[in-house]
């Protein structure tokens, strides 16, 4: 086995072409697509620029002193009436929002320019903003009102979205959850000190980037590495099919070595070049663009996982094609593969288009090529390190990999003698 | 040792090979001999176990191997005609793997490939790629990797094919050394006549197929002990000359180059008057004659009306 493994291996770090193929190409196509299609992508924060128009029909000052006069009405002590004055300034829901939207992180990417309505309203038609939010009279009175005193019916914000900035209107609408979310952590601190119940506080202050979506660098860097393992097949079945040619695989069948260990030695040689081309595509993307974080340990233990359970199943694919080269006595298979049959599996995979648009039926294709699944199953764990959710397209991945694996042993001759 | 009895293979078409009976008596040199397409190659793999024959038998030692290869793959050592070697791996990376393959390790296993590299003479270049070295490195290669499991008989399924002269004499020189010196039983396939005509004691003459013809060398000789062959050499080229010497009532073929002539003649036709008479009525002179012993390639000549080349 051994012997065959050496063979194989260092007959293909000799093969310039496959080489290119299986590493520089799909390198080549992260670089690319990683920069050209930045901005599809969530976690592309450049392309979430926006420009924001901030309706102000609120006079703050008068709410803050509206605020102010029914504290004076309620007859508490000086004490506690001082503070929830001086509270009153200091957490104006209008002040703390723009201070959030000039919060880093956020500041970058929105644009604030203050208007009046109609103004932001021409402005969002004309697509010169690309969102309007507004603080509708009253505003700062009434959430002060709901932040300290505990009166019913907060305050409402108006958000306008132009159509077909989805992923950008979804950003803002995040901003402003935070917001909301914020003032109901000022208010329930305030009311601690102050009078009535304290509300319970709702988790910490998170910050917009801290779910990490994916960018198009992580997508690429994904999918071509998913597609291109591919590859590895079509060229472990040209070595076969060059064997044969050469006749060498006659010299191997006249040393009376069970078949079967020249074709399990196939399928581990390329279960091992796949792993070593996904150790080289994730550790080049990550140093040349940064595209991973390096330091987490966990993220990378299941990474490792699924590439694992990935390469088993390329090694399979790659038993079954041999077997049939050998069968049909044909380059044609790994050249059908290679042209055609990887990059239908690449795109129903998701490895140039993220499926969310897709018909129904594709997704369902792609979720049992052993690519797709694989695909899935690293953004899963990228966007949540949550193991149970690896079982579903990990099985899916061992389960094809098990039926290449049966094809590959009922088609490959197994008998050593004459045929 | 070997033998088979009424070998046959059909393809869809074509009876490649018919009813071959062969034997292989062990230290023997035997050479099969036929041109191309006559069924050589077909008959060597399914000797090898590498074909299974449509009817008949191969056994080795009296015992049928088709079931049971096993044994027919230890005793031999096969040269394909094709060059069975990795090109992209170096000699000696190749004679490694297939030793390996035989199960051959560590030292045993470096002293074997020094002792087949140096007997095929590539000991001082056996870290070049295989890709790189002439066609008659390669078949030297090839030799030496069906060498390495220490067979007791050696297969050759055209070993000599479109190689340099110098190459060619070694491997035939290597392969009699081989036969006389280390008792190894050898099955030498072929189209020239004349590395047949080196190396082996007996021979097959195969057509068609079929075998038309097998014996000693003088035994399959002896079918031309009514013919004898004459080579004339003149100053120069004289066609017309040659157009009225190869007229000659009696002259059964001719094969004219440049200035010389072959004929064959029945024994005891006289030739030579009739030959002098005629270069003297061109003005041609005369500048060397012999009469050549028939060889094997006048053998199939005679035996088939056509060369081993054509
Ligand atoms: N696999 C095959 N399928 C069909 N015909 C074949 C096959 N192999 C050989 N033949 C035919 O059998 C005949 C003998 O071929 P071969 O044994 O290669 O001859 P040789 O080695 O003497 O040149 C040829 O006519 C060849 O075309
Ligand atoms: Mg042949």
């Amino acid at each position: 086995m051994g012997a065959f493994l050496i063979k194989d291996i260092m007959l293909l770090l000799r093969d310039r072409y496959e080489l290119m193929i299986l590493l520089a190409m799909p390198f080549l196509l992260i670089a690319i697509l990683g920069f050209s299609l930045r901005g599809i992508f969530s976690g592309d924060l450049e392309a979430l620029e926006m420009d924001l128009a901030l309706v102000a029909e609120d006079n703050e000052a008068q709410g803050i002193e509206a605020v102010q006069s029914s504290i004076d009405e309620m007859n508490l002590p000086p004490e506690n009436a001082q503070a929830l004055k001086r509270a009153a300034e200091s957490a104006s829901p209008h002040a703390m929002l723009l201070s959030l939207l000039n919060s880093e992180g956020i500041r970058d990417l929105v644009a604030i320019e203050q208007m009046g309505r109609e103004q932001a309203e021409e402005s969002l038609e004309a697509q010169r903003v690309d969102a309007v939010v507004i603080l509708p009279e009253g505003f700062t009175q009434s959430a002060l009102n709901n932040m300290l005193l505990g009166a019913s019916g907060g305050a409402e914000l108006e958000l306008l979205a132009a159509d077909g900035s989805s992923s950008k209107s979804e950003v803002l609408a995040s901003i402003l959850e935070e917001f909301v979310r914020n003032v109901n952590f000022e208010s329930s601190i305030s009311r601690l000190s102050g009078a009535g119940d304290p509300v319970e506080i709702s988790g910490g202050i998170e910050t917009i980037t801290a779910q990490e979506p994916i960018t198009s660098f992580q997508y690429y860097t994904v999918g071509m590495a998913v597609m291109f393992v591919l590859f590895v097949g079509s060229a472990v079945a040209r070595q076969a099919n060059l064997e044969q040619r050469q006749m060498v695989f006659e010299r191997i069948r006249l040393s009376n070595r069970p078949p079967l260990l020249y074709l399990s030695s196939k399928a581990i040689a390329a279960a091992s070049i796949v792993l070593v081309q996904l150790l080289l595509l994730f550790g080049l993307s990550m140093l040349l663009f940064q595209t991973f974080e390096a330091d987490s340990g966990t993220f990378w233990l299941g990474i490792a996982l699924i590439s694992i359970v990935l390469a088993f199943s390329v090694g399979c694919l790659a038993a079954f094609m041999v077997a049939l080269t050998l069968k049909v006595e044909s380059d044609a298979v790994p050249a059908i593969f290679s042209a055609g049959v990887i990059s239908l599996m690449a795109f129903v995979g998701g490895s140039f288009v993220p499926l969310d648009g897709m018909p129904e039926s594709i997704r369902a294709i792609g979720n049992w090529t052993p690519n797709g699944a694989a695909l899935s199953a690293y953004f899963s764990w990228m966007l949540d390190p949550d193991i149970r959710q690896l079982t579903g397209p990990l099985s899916r991945i061992c389960l094809v990999g098990l039926v290449f694996l049966a094809a590959a042993l009922a088609i490959f001759p197994r008998k050593g003698g004459a045929a | 040792m070997l033998e088979t009895d009424k070998l046959t293979k059909k393809f869809k078409d074509t009876v490649a090979v018919n009813n071959v009976s062969l034997e292989l008596k062990k230290g023997e040199s035997v050479g099969l001999l036929g041109p191309n397409g006559a069924g050589k190659s077909t008959a060597i793999a399914m000797i090898s176990t590498l074909l299974k024959p449509s009817s008949g038998d191969v056994r080795l030692h009296g015992k049928s191997v088709l079931k049971e290869p096993g044994d027919m793959r230890r005793v031999l050592g096969v040269v394909p005609q094709k060059i069975a070697l990795y090109e992209e791996l170096s000699a000696y990376e190749n004679l490694k793997f297939f030793g390996r393959l035989y199960g051959l390790s560590g030292n045993k296993l470096e002293q074997r490939i020094d002792y087949v590299l140096d007997l095929v003479g590539l000991a001082d270049r056996k870290k070049e790629l295989v890709k790189h070295y002439s066609g008659g490195m390669q078949r030297r290669v090839n030799l030496a990797a069906a060498m390495m499991h220490e067979p007791e008989v050696l297969i050759m399924d055209e070993p000599t094919v479109g190689i340099d002269p110098q190459s060619r004499n070694h491997l035939l020189e290597t392969i009699r050394r081989l036969n006389h010196e280390e008792g190894m039983t050898v099955l030498y396939t072929s189209h020239y006549m004349e590395e047949v005509e080196k190396l082996c004691d007996r021979v097959y003459i195969m057509d068609h197929g079929k075998v038309i013809a097998e014996g000693t060398k003088e035994e399959l000789k002896a079918i031309l002990s009514d013919q004898e062959t004459v080579w004339i050499e003149f100053d120069q080229s004289y066609p017309e000359l040659f157009k009225k010497l190869s007229e000659i009532e009696g002259v059964q073929h001719t094969d004219a180059e440049e200035r010389s002539l072959k004929l064959i003649i029945p024994k005891g036709m006289r030739l030579l008057a009739s030959l002098f008479h005629e270069a003297e009525r061109h003005g041609a002179q005369v500048t060397n004659v012999h009469v050549q012993t028939p060889t094997l390639e006048d053998v199939f000549l005679r035996l088939t009306g056509r060369t081993l080349r054509d």
